[in-house]
């Protein structure tokens, strides 16, 4: 009775769909072009300012947010992030490679054009490094300082 | 020696290196753009090492994660074509039927053979009494007919014109169109006849309880079941995912020790849902829960109870309102009242009875009632039915109790000290008649039972031995010989009953020279 699933989980196997990459990319373009028609932002901060809010968004949706909205499976997703519920903690799945390969690819283009300035470079890395690290698979299930630890865990 | 073979190595080393160096030349010449990707990252460089490591780093990272692949099985074998086919010859199917053991064999050769009834008025089918296939009648003691109404003849007509007026089945769950007048009928009857709030109805008496326990109970969720608990439960408790502990079969010590321990090591985390579950009367042993000791644990340490009173509900009770009327508690005081209707009822289905929330809840988690047909109606119709004939007659619980506790003190008064009867309990509509001392193994121990069950029905009493799914019980009872007291028969007939299987334990016991 290890793994019993009556019903799939449509609360992650939306990354899986066709288009998720392409919208994804439109996603930080509009991000992108709506911060920088933004009266007196340069481009290092516009990209610097897209750079945190993306980081910041897939951090709250991927990593911090425990559960799905509705019952399913006897509460089996209550205590887990929707990182570890996409493909059944699968590592290493092609939706998992993406969504860490888009983080990776627009700090590098952050700090091209902010001129590779150390102050801007030291805030995005900071956030990068936040976010790359909940995507490792090592880190599956593991809570740091008792954040967002559940009652499940028994 | 050593002199040359050092210069030739060294020889070799300066090949090697000076090879790797003109490739990686050619290749750089050669791909197009690779000037340009150099000359960007010599621009980007910019005088700091370590900001253009950590760029690099996060490169690597990125090749790294996007050139991994999922870690492979451990254990994974590769076997050689030959090896499979070898494999795939040896194997014999296992027979669909496996052989019948010596036990099963006899079983089914003094199988007692029921002539079924042929014409409606014929009234030979199971009730109080039974006719065999040797057309010889016997008193029918196996049966769970609590207040007598198995095949009663009023309530087969009543059946009759809800089969014309129906059909048959329902087909479609509750919420789908198989809601029909006659079942929110017999809800609101079961409701008022306990005095609750409201109650649904579920179309199969054992998926009751496996139904209602993982509607309200979930992963994180504590569950504390008494050890003895049938099936049923069991398999509701192995479906909720919940955390489970048992306690002593009805040892309230022991309950108070397993609810003090749950609260020590969830000190410190955040609550979650907490049940007692127990059956009101223990198909394994048939003795009563304490249910006013549980209730009062439940109280004080903030539980909340599912009661199973599937053997309670009709015969139990000064009214027939089952184990909490027994104590003189409101049914309505427990949480979750659930129990079966094929038993006092003589129908098919189960019930949960309680609040109304307790009960709107279940219309969309309890799993058997969404994802099952509900209820034939002319089933509905002769619960219904039943059930007012309990209502009007309530002496029938009574009768049922009567009868138990006469059957028990002919046992009692036996003076077989190798046979044993529960006496704390003496009103409970089953009687386990057991082996004082266990024997050598289980077989022998059931193959006896059923030699003084084949004697009992050869001299006009039906009884049975009480069976298991041995392989997937919890807490597998000792075997043991079930009678089903009723209302249905006199108390003359009951007490000629048990005197019945009391001599037929004596002659068996004789033969097998133990006592």
């Amino acid at each position: 009775m290890e793994s019993m699933e009556s019903f799939t989980n449509s609360n992650s196997s939306w990354p899986n769909l066709r288009g998720s990459i392409a919208t994804n990319i439109f996603v930080l373009f509009i991000l992108r072009f709506g911060i920088g028609l933004v009266p007196g932002m340069s481009t290092e901060a516009a990209w610097t300012i897209t750079n945190l809010t993306y980081y910041l968004i897939t951090f709250i949706m991927f990593h911090w947010v425990l559960g799905v909205p509705f019952q399913l499976n006897q509460g089996e997703y209550e205590d887990m992030t929707l990182w570890e519920q996409m493909d059944k903690g699968e590592p290493f799945t092609p939706a998992k490679k993406y969504l860490t390969t888009i983080p990776i690819v627009i700090f590098l283009m952050g700090t091209h054009y902010s001129h590779y300035n150390i102050p801007t470079f030291t805030i995005n890395f900071i956030a990068l490094v936040t976010v790359l690290i909940p995507k490792f698979p090592s880190m599956h299930k593991v809570r740091i300082f008792g954040i967002n630890q559940q009652p499940n865990t028994d | 020696m050593s002199q040359t073979f050092v210069s030739e190595t060294a020889h070799k080393v300066v090949t090697a290196v000076n090879s790797t160096v003109s490739l990686a030349y050619d290749v750089y010449s050669k791909v197009p753009g690779a000037t340009v990707v150099y000359k960007y990252v010599r621009d980007s460089h910019q005088n700091d090492p370590v900001r253009t490591l950590l760029e690099l780093v996060f490169i690597v990272v990125m090749a790294w994660y996007f050139f991994n692949n999922k870690p492979k099985g451990k254990n994974e074998v590769k076997l050689t074509e030959k090896e499979i086919q070898e494999l795939c010859d040896e194997w014999e199917p296992e027979d669909l039927v496996p052989e019948l053991t010596e036990l099963q064999n006899s079983d089914l050769e003094n199988m007692a053979v029921i002539a079924g009834q042929i014409l409606i008025n014929t009234n030979s089918a199971s009730g109080t009494k039974v006719k065999l296939a040797d057309g010889k009648e016997r008193l029918n003691f196996a049966s769970n007919n609590f207040i007598g109404v198995m095949n009663s003849e009023p309530i087969k007509e009543k059946a009759v014109a809800a089969l014309r007026k129906y059909g048959v089945g329902s087909c479609g769950p509750p919420g789908f169109y198989g809601t029909l007048d006659v079942h929110v009928e017999l809800e609101q009857s079961l409701a008022r006849f306990l005095g609750v709030e409201s109650s649904i109805i579920y179309s199969q008496g054992f998926s009751t309880a496996s139904s209602v326990i993982p509607a309200f109970s979930k992963r994180s969720d504590i569950l504390v079941v008494d050890d003895a608990c049938g099936m049923s439960i069991l398999k509701g408790v192995e479906l909720s995912r919940s955390t489970v502990k048992f306690y002593k079969h009805n040892d309230m010590k022991d309950l108070e020790t397993v609810l003090r321990k749950v609260q020590e090591s969830t000190k410190k985390k955040p609550l979650t849902r907490r049940f007692i579950i127990t059956e009101g009367v223990f198909t394994a042993y048939g003795d009563i829960c304490n249910l006013p000791a549980i209730i009062a644990l439940k109280e004080k340490y903030k539980y909340r109870l599912i009661l199973e009173d599937s053997l309670g509900f009709g015969c139990i009770g000064q009214t027939g309102r089952g184990t909490p009327e027994h104590y003189g508690i409101a049914p309505a005081d427990v949480d979750v009242y659930v129990a079966s209707m094929a038993n006092a009822l003589a129908s098919s289905g189960g019930f949960c009875a309680g609040r109304k929330e307790i009960v709107e809840h279940q219309r969309l988690s309890g799993l058997s009632y969404t994802f099952s047909a509900s209820l034939p109606a002319l089933l509905a119709v002769s619960a219904l039915e039943a059930l007012k004939v309990l209502e009007t007659a309530p002496v029938l619980a009574v009768q049922c109790q009567q009868n138990a506790i006469a059957m028990r003190e002919v046992f009692q008064k036996s003076g077989i000290s190798q046979i044993r009867v529960l006496d704390t309990f003496s009103n409970t509509p089953i009687i386990h008649v057991r082996l004082s001392s266990r024997l050598a193994n289980r077989q022998e121990e059931e193959h006896i039972l059923q030699e003084v069950v084949d004697t009992c029905i050869r001299d006009g009493v039906i009884v049975t031995r009480a069976r298991y799914v041995e392989a997937q019980e919890l807490a597998l009872p000792v075997p043991s010989i079930k009678i089903m007291a009723s209302a249905g028969h006199s108390k003359k007939d009951s007490e000629k009953a048990a005197s019945v299987v009391k001599d037929a334990f004596k002659k068996v016991l004789k033969v097998h020279r133990l006592g």
